[in-house]
């Protein structure tokens, strides 16, 4: 009987979420549960353009759920994460431990 | 804010670091502290002019073994059956409340609801083992006290224990620690552990220099942990300033 190797953590890193922007929206919208455009835009330092991209491709991808509403005549945009986008997020940290793991026991591992 | 806020994309321990990192900041902005801290240490001070004016002597048949007094025992009672039950409830609403509108204002989410809707059934919780304790009129000197149908004895350490417990430990206390693991900050907790040891350790008055049957005797009960209250909102506030400043 043969057992199959080990995927390598890379392997299990999800382009879309492993995007650094994406990853920093994630993890905000973890924290926050609820989080307001504005508010992102300002912590992870983004143009209104580029983060509306982002926050394009998360939600296509089912890892974000948008709101858009008004508060008096502002208009407001809140994001929240879905069920998915939370699993993505745990799994991309797992994944990232992971890879922290492999390399430290490869440069501890003693040279052939 | 630049754009060093997003993760790096270095190695995963950087990555890791950067989402740590970023974590933190939006925390900072979600907390609120100073303000429950503010409403219950006023609400506490608040106590001791209500404990003032509701001061009463009372004089009172005594128990059956201490006859010999022939006139009645004298009877202190200080407090008012409504004020705490009224008070800590309109706090956590008013709580509620500004963590709303902070939310509002600042466009982040907060995990407050854990820590109002413990208060509140703390609160309930609380004032029903009040009303039960008192449901019959004033307790006697000597009776057994009644907490929840258990008739305990009053002069016993594990009663006056419970009894401390039964009161603002529970309501204003164990909601703080809820509040201090929702808001992942240990200097609440550090401050909330503090609160419940004086809340829960037995004080007398006399190291104040006031005698327990002076109208004035609630002060020091109530006095040092609303003042640890209110010094904890302060420096909470000026810790969010400064926060705030170097964001900026």
């Amino acid at each position: 009987m043969t057992t199959e190797p080990e995927q390598h953590p890379v392997n299990g890193l999800d382009d879309v979420v492993h995007q650094r922007v994406r990853l920093g929206i994630l993890t905000v919208a973890h924290q926050a549960r609820r989080v307001e455009f504005g508010f992102l835009r300002t912590a992870l330092g983004l143009t209104a353009g580029n983060l509306s991209q982002h926050l394009a491709v998360l939600e296509k991808a089912g890892l974000i759920q948008v709101e858009k509403g008004y508060e008096g005549k502002r208009a407001r945009t809140w994001l929240s994460l879905t069920p998915a986008g939370g699993r993505a997020l745990q799994d991309e940290v797992t994944q990232l431990k992971r890879l922290i793991q492999q390399i430290e026991q490869g440069s501890s591992a003693p040279e052939s | 804010m630049t754009d060093a806020s997003v993760p790096s994309q270095g190695t995963p321990h950087e990555v890791l670091a950067g989402l740590g990192d970023l974590t933190r900041r939006v925390r900072a902005a979600q907390r609120g502290t100073w303000f429950p801290l503010l409403l219950l240490g006023a609400l506490t001070l608040g106590g001791i002019l209500v404990s003032r004016f509701t001061f009463e002597v009372l004089t009172v048949p005594c128990p059956a073994g201490d006859a010999a007094t022939g006139g009645g025992c004298t009877l202190y009672r200080q407090g008012s059956p409504v004020y705490w039950p009224i008070g800590l409830a309109l706090a956590y609403a008013a709580t509620a409340f500004f963590y709303i509108r902070r939310t509002r204002n600042r466009g982040v989410g907060t995990p407050v609801r854990p820590y109002v809707l413990t208060g509140i059934a703390l609160v309930g919780l609380v004032t029903a083992t009040a009303f039960w304790s008192f449901r019959h009129g004033l307790v006697r000197p000597g009776d057994p006290v009644d907490l929840l149908g258990l008739r305990l004895d009053p002069t016993s350490g594990a009663t006056q224990f419970l009894e401390r417990l039964a009161g603002n430990a529970t309501a204003v206390g164990l909601p703080l620690l809820v509040l201090s693991w929702v808001e992942r900050s240990r200097a609440l907790l550090l401050l909330t552990v503090v609160y419940l040891a004086i809340e829960l350790v037995p004080l007398t008055t006399g190291w104040a220099g006031i005698s327990a049957t002076s109208p004035w005797s609630a002060l020091p009960r109530f006095g040092v942990p609303g003042l640890l209250l209110l010094l904890g909102a302060l420096g909470f506030r000026l810790a969010e300033l400064r926060d705030r400043r170097d964001v900026s």
